[in-house]
């Protein structure tokens, strides 16, 4: 058994002439975030919709929860909550109501599912206002309420936070955030916003015209985020000495035994060079990172960068 | 005669049709929890077995899902700790390697007699300086794992806390002055008393001043306390550049410094370890901000423990 919760394999999309998706290869992990990148128009809905079954798939092929997905509808849609586009609720009955509804239908998995789903989400429990009064806002977050209302192990989540003010984005970005952090839900989340995903996502997809351009963990792309020189050499005492009292530098850090991080990247590295040198310290190499996450996306996706 | 017969016929048949039809979906309740089971069996503690109120099932439905909601999070919180202890120890190559490998870059200077004279007593003066600052994390590094092991022995005395107050003040007063803060105290007059450990409640006190004045930037801070019959609220405010949105959830988390550079001037354990001595009080701590005009914090602590 592989720890991949989705994993799609030469994904392809095609509508008449139009390629929408084209041969994606994605893999979300077991209790994490994915967050899945790329321009309105990317194809990010397009995955999605797929990887739940709402639109055909042209070719390739969708594994979900260690199933493939087809012919398997049955046993594994109970176990996903998701939310595409905007959700469909009675726009007659207050959101209470609505909840209610769907836990017949879908069944639950503790008492009180409702009373905590919108506990979660933070709307109020048996409150008379009608789901058409709601304002955009509310009615997402009342669609994310009926995603886990049923304690899913996986979320799909389509811009969950479109339409909300940024007090909102905040909230909603720290619950969805706990839902895998404390309760370790898997989640694959779209969004158009670079900094959106970059605060919350462990994996990040990022697709530009259909193609997934990149997969990699968080972690690995801000190490291309850092600025920093990277400085090695023969002996770090005497280095870091040299580095305090002729450069008056005190932000650095000692990495191992040959290696320092200089986080100025505003030095004359020419000097420091040859400040060691002329002291008997070899320097073996000296390598400035200097790339934001922002240039990063902008060199993958071919100059136009994201948001 | 018969038309009876027929009746109860009918009957029987209805009642069967109906108890086979309660039978299936019990079946299929039956195959979905035995499906989930071998689920959680095999690891997966996010697997769940839904059931509607109309289900005979359900109470064991949500019995299983109990089961698995419980273990899960024990596990999380299992996982969690670890991933705190490798944090902790990679910031201790930081927070620890560094300044000793700048201290043996400086004894090294002096004992290859490389620097003489002035420079000779400013290198020594440096030196001590970083190591004084390494005992001081060790120090606090200690006392953190001490509080997290849970092996800190409190002593809870009763003490007048607005007399205990006062006296730790006083020792601040110096130190404010000298690092150009303007300062206000409002502590009742009267007399408090309070189940406490005194030297716990100063090693909070002075988490919190230290913390001011190193990394607040600003230059007024005033302390006041409230008290009523259930509990003492103690409420320490600053004028400085405040903590983001972002920084505020965590400030009380081992290890996490609000500023990324490497210079930061604490060690990262001060707030955490005031969190864990207030707890231990059974009282809390919470953090308000606003970026750009100042930090409250505010402790509470009840009366009686």
């Amino acid at each position: 058994m592989n720890d991949f919760v989705i994993e799609t394999k030469q994904l392809t999309k095609i509508y008449g002439e139009q390629t929408a998706v084209s041969s994606v290869n994605l893999h979300v992990k077991k209790g994490r975030i994915y967050g899945l990148l790329g321009r309105n128009g990317a194809g990010k809905t397009t995955i999605m919709k797929m990887i739940l079954g709402l639109i055909p798939i042209t070719s390739g092929e969708v594994d979900v929860l260690g199933r493939n997905i087809k012919g398997q509808e049955k046993r594994v849609y109970p176990r996903i909550g998701a939310i595409i586009e905007t959700p469909g609720f009675y726009p007659n009955l207050t959101g209470t109501e609505n909840l209610e509804i769907f836990a017949k239908l879908r069944g639950t998995a503790a008492p009180h599912a409702v009373e905590n789903a919108l506990k979660v989400v933070g709307l109020p429990y048996k409150d008379k206002k009608l789901f058409s009064k709601y304002s955009l806002g509310m009615k997402q977050r009342l669609g994310i309420a009926n995603a886990i209302l049923h304690d899913p192990e996986l979320l799909i989540l389509d811009e969950p936070t479109n339409g909300l003010d940024p007090i909102g984005i905040a909230e909603v970005r720290d619950f969805i955030k706990n839902l895998s952090v404390e309760r370790g839900k898997t989640i694959l989340i779209s969004s158009h916003i670079l900094s959106e995903i970059s605060l919350l996502a462990d994996d990040i997809g990022i697709i530009d015209h259909g193609v997934l351009l990149e997969e990699s963990s968080m972690g690995e792309l801000e190490k291309k985020n850092r600025k920093y020189i990277l400085l090695q050499v023969s002996d770090i005492p005497k280095a870091s000495l040299i580095l305090e009292r002729q450069f008056s530098l005190k932000d650095y850090s000692v990495q191992d035994d040959h290696t320092l991080r200089l986080y100025d990247t505003a030095l004359d590295m020419g000097e420091i060079n040859k400040a060691l040198v002329t002291q008997n310290v070899t320097v073996i190499s000296s390598q400035l990172c200097n790339d934001t996450l922002e240039d990063y996306f902008k060199k993958i996706t071919g100059g136009e960068g994201i948001a | 005669m018969s038309v009876y017969l027929l009746f109860a016929l009918v009957l029987t048949l209805l009642i069967i049709a109906y108890l086979v039809s309660v039978l299936q979906r019990i079946q299929t309740q039956l195959t979905l929890m035995k499906d989930a089971l071998e689920d959680i069996e095999n690891g997966n503690l996010n697997r769940r077995v839904l059931a509607t109120e109309s289900d005979m099932t359900r109470q064991i439905c949500y019995g299983i899902n109990e089961i698995a909601i419980n273990s899960q999070s024990r596990l999380i919180q299992q996982k969690h700790s670890e991933q705190a202890y490798k944090r902790l120890m990679a910031s201790l190559s930081h927070d620890v390697k560094t300044p000793l490998a700048s201290l043996v870059g400086y004894l090294e200077a002096i004992e290859s007699k490389i620097v003489v004279g002035e420079e000779k007593d400013e290198y020594i003066h440096v030196a001590s300086n970083k190591a004084q600052h390494l005992k001081h994390f060790v120090e606090n590094l200690f006392e953190w794992v001490k509080l997290d092991s849970g092996e800190q022995i409190f002593h809870f005395e009763i003490f007048d806390l607005n007399e205990l107050s006062r006296n730790i003040i006083a020792d601040w007063i110096p130190f404010l002055e000298n690092s150009h803060f303007e300062y206000e105290f409002d502590i009742p007059e009267t007399e408090y008393s309070i189940h406490i450990d005194a030297n716990a409640y100063t090693r909070i006190l002075n988490n919190l001043l230290q913390n001011i004045i190193t990394h607040s930037e600003g230059d007024n801070m005033a302390l006041r306390i409230f008290e009523n019959e259930q509990q003492a609220k103690i409420v320490i405010t600053d004028n400085g550049k405040g903590i983001s949105s972002d920084n505020l959830p965590h400030i009380f988390e081992r290890m996490y410094q609000c500023d990324h550079s490497r210079v930061a001037k604490g060690n990262g354990l001060g707030l955490s370890i005031s969190k864990e001595l207030v707890s231990a009080h059974r009282g809390t701590i919470t953090a308000a901000s606003i970026p750009g005009s100042g930090t409250t914090f505010t402790i509470l602590l009840p009366k009686a423990l």
